[in-house]
């Protein structure tokens, strides 16, 4: 008789309960009945259909999805240069300033969030897109400066003086050397921040205006009011678009690396 | 361009969103606590948290259900850790795939689908109903239990993935050693994988214990409104009671207490049995 793997077994039933949520959602979304249930009693779209009556979830979802971009493309560019400064020079400080870089990691996000609607209130920053936007990037830098300074650790210096000696000015030295030997850290931060920004419910909860909401606010709030089909069809929606992004980070980095600099995100 | 030029342009547009949105407030924050209602510098929003045993309920409830979420995560995460250092390249992509990939998913979401699973009508109360296992609902939500079962869901790839890169580290001819010796399995693993394991399971504890201890979508979803914990407190003084330096005074609670426990923790690791495992 084989042995049993104990250690499988146990894995597979770990790696059911943590997927097990998905498993429910995606076929409850498609029920024909009027409430929420598993299993589903029949198929129908009518769940998604009624997505579109509810313009809270669409504007809500188009509002994320601009905040996540702009958050990402920002957040990657500061990030990128700070990483750059802390890379390429050791100067006076410059340990400091690498702690000061990933600090926002270590304060809990809600906390983050508690004392910027504080300090923004005062400067009449609270419930603007900037306010919210900026809360936004400082919660993403510090994913983009440790990822790019890892891939900046194996970065050969030595290959931009030769782009210098053969006659490129920096910029062209930094797009056709530097850019190309650090672009999976560089693309992989700005998808990571891109989901951080997308899912965070915890520092938007304060900063943003009433009427321009996130969509995982949006659901949250909801939920806490009605359980219906509906949350199923929309949490769907989100599923399926987290999972181009992962399976695009995993592609272009690996999950389990990225996740070795990573800390928190709750 | 100078290199103190350089540095200064690289590091500035991260330092002032890191002045502005992060330094600045978190100094504002702490002097707001210190104040009374007439805005005169006082301690008494600490006092009343120390003093009050609603406030030390709420405290102790969040510690109690982060040590719970603690020792579940371990639990269930050590042996998956455990099989991912055995397993193949391959095959350790796979479990790190699905053990990592739904952490990225909105917690939000996640929280939905236990509700729809735990719920008074959710999927597991409507089965043992019909097989009659059970003639009323069980109450899986809404209390303690809900928010630990949401929170390890939640957190358990942190702590999978601190004790997987610790036994990455073991050298695999010790368990060959141990074998040679005679010692079986389960000798072997108490003697060589776990103590070996350590610097890995301290991470994650550490690590769990204060990710669980700031949640708040969870508490908020899972919890309902009789399992209060410190951070859906400090959201309610702010935004629905409106008393800033009170709930800029239970952020600073969550923060010290959290560091404080964290770092006793660490220390009676360190100072007591495992000593030799940490200084090598």
């Amino acid at each position: 008789m084989k042995k049993i793997n104990w250690l499988g077994v146990l894995t597979i039933v770990v790696l059911i309960l943590v997927n097990l949520p998905f498993l429910i959602i995606i076929p409850s979304s498609f029920t024909a009945a009027g409430y929420l249930a598993f299993p589903p009693d029949g198929f129908s779209w009518q769940w998604y259909a009624k997505i579109f009556d509810r313009p809270e979830f669409i504007d809500s979802f188009l509002f994320s999805l601009q905040l996540a971009a702009v958050t990402a493309v920002l957040s990657t560019l500061i990030g990128t240069l700070a990483a750059f400064a802390l890379s390429k020079y050791t100067f006076r400080g410059s340990r400091v300033l690498n702690a000061l870089m990933l600090s926002p990691l270590t304060v809990p996000t809600l906390i983050i969030g508690i004392a910027a609607l504080m300090f923004f209130t005062r400067i009449g920053l609270a419930g603007t897109f900037t306010g919210l936007l900026l809360a936004h990037i400082l919660i993403s830098i510090p994913y983009v400066v440790r990822l790019v300074l890892t891939g900046l650790s194996t970065f050969d210096y030595t290959l931009e003086k030769a782009g210098y000696m053969l006659g490129a000015r920096p910029l062209r030295v930094f797009w056709d050397v530097t850019l190309p030997l650090i672009r999976p850290a560089i693309v992989s931060g700005m998808i990571f921040s891109f989901l951080t920004s997308f899912d965070n419910v915890t520092v938007s909860l304060f900063l943003v205006a009433p009427g321009t909401t996130t969509l995982p606010l949006t659901i949250f709030s909801y939920m806490q009011e009605t359980l219906d089909p509906l949350v199923a069809s929309v949490s769907t929606v989100v599923i399926l678009l987290s999972l181009v992004f992962i399976v695009l980070l995993e592609k272009v980095y690996g999950l389990e690396r990225l996740f070795g600099l990573n800390s928190q995100s709750h | 361009m100078t290199r103190r030029l350089s540095i200064l342009l690289l590091t500035a547009p991260s330092m002032i969103v890191l002045l502005g949105v992060f330094l600045i407030p978190m100094l504002m924050m702490f002097l707001l606590s210190l104040q009374d209602e007439t805005e005169q510098f006082s301690l008494q929003n600490y006092l009343l948290l120390v003093q009050d045993p609603y406030y030390l309920e709420l405290l102790g409830r969040t510690i109690r259900v982060s040590l719970w979420t603690v020792l579940c995560t371990l639990v269930l995460g050590f042996p998956v850790a455990m099989f991912m250092a055995g397993a193949s390249g391959r095959m350790r992509g796979i479990v790190a795939m699905l053990i990592l990939a739904p952490h990225l998913i909105s917690v939000v979401i996640r929280n939905f689908g236990w509700v729809v699973i735990l719920g008074e009508k959710g999927w597991i109360n409507e089965t043992l109903l019909s097989l009659g296992v059970i003639d009323q609902p069980l109450r899986l939500l809404y209390n303690e239990l809900g928010v630990v079962i949401g929170l390890t869901d939640a957190f358990i790839a942190y702590m999978v993935l601190a004790i997987a890169t610790s036994l990455y580290a073991i050298d695999t001819s010790l368990y060959k050693a141990s074998a040679i010796l005679g010692a079986s399995h389960i000798r072997t693993f108490f003697t060589v994988t776990l103590p070996l394991s350590l610097p890995g399971v301290v991470a994650g504890i550490t690590l769990v214990f204060s990710l669980s201890m700031s949640a708040f979508v969870t508490p908020a979803l899972m919890g309902g409104t009789s399992v209060k914990v410190i951070p859906v407190s400090a959201y309610e003084q702010i935004m629905t009671t409106l008393n800033w330096p009170l709930g800029a005074a239970l952020a600073f609670m969550l923060l010290g207490s959290s560091i404080l426990l964290v770092t006793l923790f660490a220390r009676l690791v360190e100072t007591k049995r495992y000593k030799e495992v940490f200084s090598a």
